[in-house]
């Protein structure tokens, strides 16, 4: 009961601080009162003696109300509102120094902030479910492939349905993209591929979100004869159906089916990945042999009251008791339960990953303190100006604790600031980041989140916490230490006793070898960003769209027959081959359209280096070039049509591709100009050439022997490059010809191609409509994504380089400016140190420029010696970088004469930046008086 | 910071008094004064400064609860009230008082 009116009261009173000084002086008022009454009364006083009297024997109204105000606790708060007055005040009268030091600190938190930002969203990712936390995944490790799943386990999913016991709702999702057509206002038809997740029912329960319309799928909606249902996100029935109120019974075709929509989902609810369109998922495992069956994905939640343990060791007793049964599927099975958060990208499950994302993480948390101490550095020296105030007000009584309080405190006010520039940073950035990321992949899922949460504002907090802590609780340590009680009487002497030390030194040339070693390089690619982003692009980048296209394998490979899988396979690519021929003459014979479909690389390699024939030396020199790209294009079966003509690049030796050129076997290739001119000898056309392996190619793969060799019929003019990126001008490329289904079977894994369009007539968005019918006409299962223009692609490419090239100059920047402030800050403090002498010096006659020159000496020695040893660091750097800081030597030696160039004139900058912040120091040690010096001692 | 001397009586021997007086009634601050002065036949005089600190001490320790209420003379004033744990302290310090002042009275009476 005690501690309890212990706590109340203290509670009561800090809480409402304002009504309980009100409260005491009414109190105090009221005994006054009461007292010089009684005194009228008793003593017969006159009213105005008695009042007199009363407060006499009161004793010090004030001094009692002090002591009230100490007995509450409270007296701290007084003194700490008092610092936070004292800090905004010193913020305002130092406003440079303050800049410097909240733009550097801002700089250094807003780091730390996305960095933490990021590692929360790889490491901590949670499911904004209800009890998310408690969905798992039942993933089934191979235990003779580590890091690899199995996904083909319908069997046991239907095993664990029933004897998993500590898993409730357990389900399971395919996903697939399907077309997405959709009948509207009777003629419109909309298509979009869209991401479908067929899933169990149990889905729903799981995330236990009620629908919005209609239902959401059940049990029952899983029986094969079932009637095909659907059920799409609130996102999509805004977009797709304009937010139709008689949404339910309408009906869609996904694909080639017709479904029909039967619920709509809140906005909340994307499970299991990014999804606004489920529909049931119907698989009869009888139909498939034990250990086979299409790939699926397995969730569940948590029974009540069991942990991640229990439902981990029951699932594992399952896996065995399967192995037993099942010895030649399941020998390798190992069934485990992960958190259903961290089994999608982007989450860093394995541990390297992990210890790289915390090891990150502390490296930027300590950036705050490298700035941070250069920050103190800064406050050092102000401090050093203020030790008169610091020794007048410990003569006072001010402890030791509070003057060091009263500094902190002011640093936090500084911190404060720069956590709040910091954070602001960080948030943009980081909400920059995930659209950026939501644009380059639909994928992402739901619950992977880039911005502001409680976890990182309180992060920041600390990272403030610590850097207020090195910026203020340094310099105050050091201003009140016990050295510091001789200043009473020497400030009023010499100034201030303080010193700056070799530690002070050090930092000014450091900060300055930094500056001299950093500045040509990120110059250099700042300047490097901006020269790529400001290009023009070398052809007519609106007229060009590019897409990838991909046919729709609606129905799944029947059994786990490998003889019926091949059957299934070959005609899925007859398929797509007739039908993309179909597409690809369709387009053509569009007005002004020119269309080719285009694979990079045949075997799965970007990048592939090629030997001359004849040449011995080509092999290894080859290697050396940097790698050549090969594109294979796609000729229609009626004419040569193809990349070339839609880049308008003429053949300039040799001849074009012909229709025999696309069968297999056939070994005839087109090199660009740059190829041919890597080709010794001068002639090219019949030369032969083929691929060599890459250096890191794997060793096993040199048993499938030399690549066969191709001979070069023709020679193009080289294409435009369409990308901003300068270092992809100069790669040679290699083309060769195939039908639309020799592409695919080059990457049979891979399910798409990329469509090359070029429209002379300049690109609508009426045309890009048009052309999703007409690639819906030609095969329903025929799906279009990314589709986008070449400007658009090289717009976003350009605008992440100036993006680059702002952050480099920004970053530069501080460190130019903290330097300089750093020397500004060094330079004052030694006038302020040498008034007397100074003074002294103008009395017997010294000439100005003696004085000057002797306050530039010390900077200009640490100004020099900064700036050597930042050259010896660049070119250390330099070194070790093979040329990453002087620019590429490789690349063109313009680039490197630039860079060297910039050395002596970062140099010279640096110096001029160092000598004007040592001009107002020593414009003021000219204006010492000498009487006034003097009379100071 | 040193501790401030106690002018008056000693702070154990104010608490005894604010105790014992709140323990007759609820009292606002300059009626337990009075209250002593009474009481003590004016021998004990409070150091009215010091008074209110102890209050507040003392309700801090749950040993009196405070409320506003009116006077007489319909004003407000704060009526302090003695707490059942401060019925059960006043006990004990009686009870250490007593034996301290039959301690010192022995001493003294040694001739």
């Amino acid at each position: 009961m005690r501690l309890f009116h212990a706590v109340r009261a203290r509670l009561q009173l800090l809480l409402a601080r304002r009504s309980a000084e009100a409260r005491m002086d009414q109190e105090i008022g009221l005994h006054i009162d009461l007292e010089s009454e009684r005194l009228v009364r008793e003593e017969g006083l006159d009213p105005q003696e008695a009042r007199r009297r009363a407060l006499a024997a009161f004793g010090g109204v004030e001094r009692y109300k002090e002591e009230l105000r100490d007995g509450r606790g409270l007296a701290w708060l007084g003194g700490l509102s008092l610092d936070v007055k004292l800090g905004v005040r010193m913020v305002a009268k130092y406003p440079a120094l303050s800049l410097v030091s909240v733009l550097g600190m801002a700089v250094a938190i807003a780091i730390g902030a996305l960095v933490f930002g990021w590692a929360a969203a790889m490491l901590d990712p949670t499911l904004p479910l209800e009890g998310g936390d408690r969905i798992v995944a039942v993933q089934t490790d191979r235990a003779d492939t580590p890091g690899d799943f199995d996904q083909h386990v319908l069997h046991d999913f239907v095993e664990w349905r029933t004897a998993l016991t500590t898993v409730r709702d357990l389900g399971a999702f395919q996903l697939a993209d399907r077309n997405l057509i959709v009948e509207r206002r009777g003629a419109d038809r909309v298509t979009d591929v869209v991401a479908v997740a067929e899933m169990s029912a149990a889905g729903f329960r799981v995330g236990r979100v009620p629908p919005l319309k209609g239902r959401s799928l059940v049990d029952d909606d899983e029986r094969m004869s079932g009637p095909p249902v659907l059920v799409i996100g609130e996102r999509e029935w805004q977009r797709y159906f304009g937010g139709d109120p008689n949404i339910i019974g309408r009906t869609v075709r996904l694909g080639g089916t017709v479904h029909t929509v039967v619920g709509v989902m809140p906005e909340d609810f994307r499970f299991p990945r990014n999804h606004g369109f489920w529909v049931p998922l119907r698989l009869d495992a009888s139909e498939y042999a034990i250990g086979a069956g299409p790939p699926i994905q397995v969730f569940g939640r948590l029974a009540d009251g069991v942990t991640f343990e229990q439902a981990q060791a029951q699932v594992a007793a399952i896996g065995h008791r399967l192995a037993a049964e099942y010895p030649a599927t399941h020998e390798y099975r190992r069934p485990t339960i992960v958190p259903f958060a961290r089994t999608a990208e982007p989450t860093a499950s394995g541990p390297e990953m992990v210890w790289l994302l915390y090891i990150f993480q502390l490296g930027a948390s300590l950036l705050i303190v490298v700035i941070a101490a250069n920050v103190a550095a800064l406050v050092y020296a102000r401090t050093a100006a203020r030790t008169a105030e610091i020794a007048v007000r410990t003569a006072l009584g001010a402890s030791r604790t509070r003057v060091i309080t009263q500094l902190f405190v002011e640093a936090l006010v500084l911190s404060a600031a720069a956590a709040a520039v910091g954070l602001s940073l960080a948030a943009f950035a980081l909400g920059w980041m995930q659209q950026l990321l939501m644009q380059k992949s639909q994928g992402l899922p739901f619950w992977f989140h880039l911005g502001l949460s409680p976890g990182l504002i309180a992060y920041v907090a600390g990272l403030a916490l610590l850097g207020g802590t090195v910026v203020g609780v340094a310099p105050a340590l050091k201003a009140t230490g016990r050295r510091a009680y001789g200043n009473l009487q020497q400030f009023a002497a010499r100034g201030s006793g303080m010193k700056l030390g070799p530690t002070w030194t050090a930092l000014i040339i450091g900060q300055v070898a930094i500056t001299v070693a950093v500045l040509p390089a990120s110059v250099q690619y700042a300047s490097a960003l901006l020269q790529t982003s400001m290009r023009d692009p070398e052809y007519p980048a609106g007229e060009f769209l590019r897409a990838r296209i991909s046919l729709d394998r609606e129905e799944a490979p029947p059994r786990a027959d490998s003889a019926a899988t091949a059957v299934h396979q070959r005609r899925f690519d007859a398929r797509f081959a007739s039908r993309a021929d179909v597409l690809l003459q369709r387009l053509g014979s569009e007005p002004g359209v020119d269309a080719a479909f285009v694979s990079d690389f045949p075997e799965g390699e970007p990048h592939r280096r090629f030997e001359i024939e004849g040449d011995p030396a080509s092999r290894n020199a080859a290697a050396d070039v940097g790698g050549e790209k090969t594109t294979v294009l796609t000729t229609s079966s009626s004419a040569t049509v193809g990349l070339f003509d839609l880049f308008d690049a003429p053949i300039v030796a040799g001849r074009g591709f012909v229709d025999a050129d696309t069968a297999e076997g056939s070994t005839a290739v087109i090199v660009d100009t740059a190829f041919a001119a890597r080709i010794p000898g001068g002639h090219v056309l019949g030369r032969r050439i083929r691929s060599v392996e890459p250096r890191r190619a794997r060793a096993g793969n040199d048993e499938a022997g030399p690549a066969p060799w191709l001979e070069i019929v023709g020679v193009v003019a080289d294409p435009p490059s369409t990308t901003p990126d300068p270092d992809d001008v100069a790669l040679p490329n290699v083309y060769r010809a195939a039908a639309p289904s020799g592409l695919r079977r080059n990457d049979a894994q891979a399910t798409s191609i990329l469509l090359r369009l070029r429209v002379r007539n300049g690109l609508t968005p009426a045309f890009t409509r048009r052309l999703r019918d007409m690639v819906a006409a030609t095969d329903p299962g025929f799906q279009l994504h990314d589709v986008q223009t070449d400007a658009e692609v090289l717009s976003r490419d350009v605008r992440m380089l100036r993006t680059g090239a702002l952050a480099v100059a920004f970053a530069t920047l501080s460190v130019l400016l903290l330097s300089a402030a750093g020397i500004y800050a060094m330079l004052s403090f030694t006038v302020a140190q040498r008034r007397r002498e100074i003074g002294i010096r103008v009395a017997l006659g010294a000439d100005s420029r003696r004085i000057v020159s002797s306050i530039f000496k010390r900077a200009s020695t640490q100004l020099g010696a900064g700036v050597a040893v930042g050259l010896i660091l660049a070119l250390a750097l330099d070194r070790a970088t093979g040329g990453m800081v002087m620019g590429h030597p490789s690349a063109d030696t313009a680039g490197l004469r630039g860079a060297i160039a910039l050395i002596p004139i970062v140099a010279g900058i640096v110096m001029a930046v160092g000598l004007l912040a040592a001009l107002g120091p020593a414009r003021r040690g000219l204006a010492v008086q000498p009487t006034e010096a003097l009379r100071e001692e | 910071m040193p501790p401030r001397p106690q002018s008056d009586a000693l702070r154990g021997s104010l608490d005894l008094l604010v105790l014992k007086t709140l323990s007759l009634a609820p009292m606002h601050g300059w009626g337990i004064s009075q209250r002593v002065q009474q009481l003590s036949e004016g021998t004990l005089e409070i150091n009215q400064g010091s008074l209110y600190p102890a209050l507040q001490r003392l309700e801090k320790d749950g040993l009196i609860t405070s409320e506003w209420d009116t006077t007489d003379n319909n004003r407000r004033a704060r009526y302090y009230r003695l707490t059942a744990a401060g019925r059960r302290a006043l006990g004990a310090e009686l009870e250490s008082w007593r034996r301290f002042a039959a301690g010192l009275e022995t001493v003294l009476r040694t001739s």
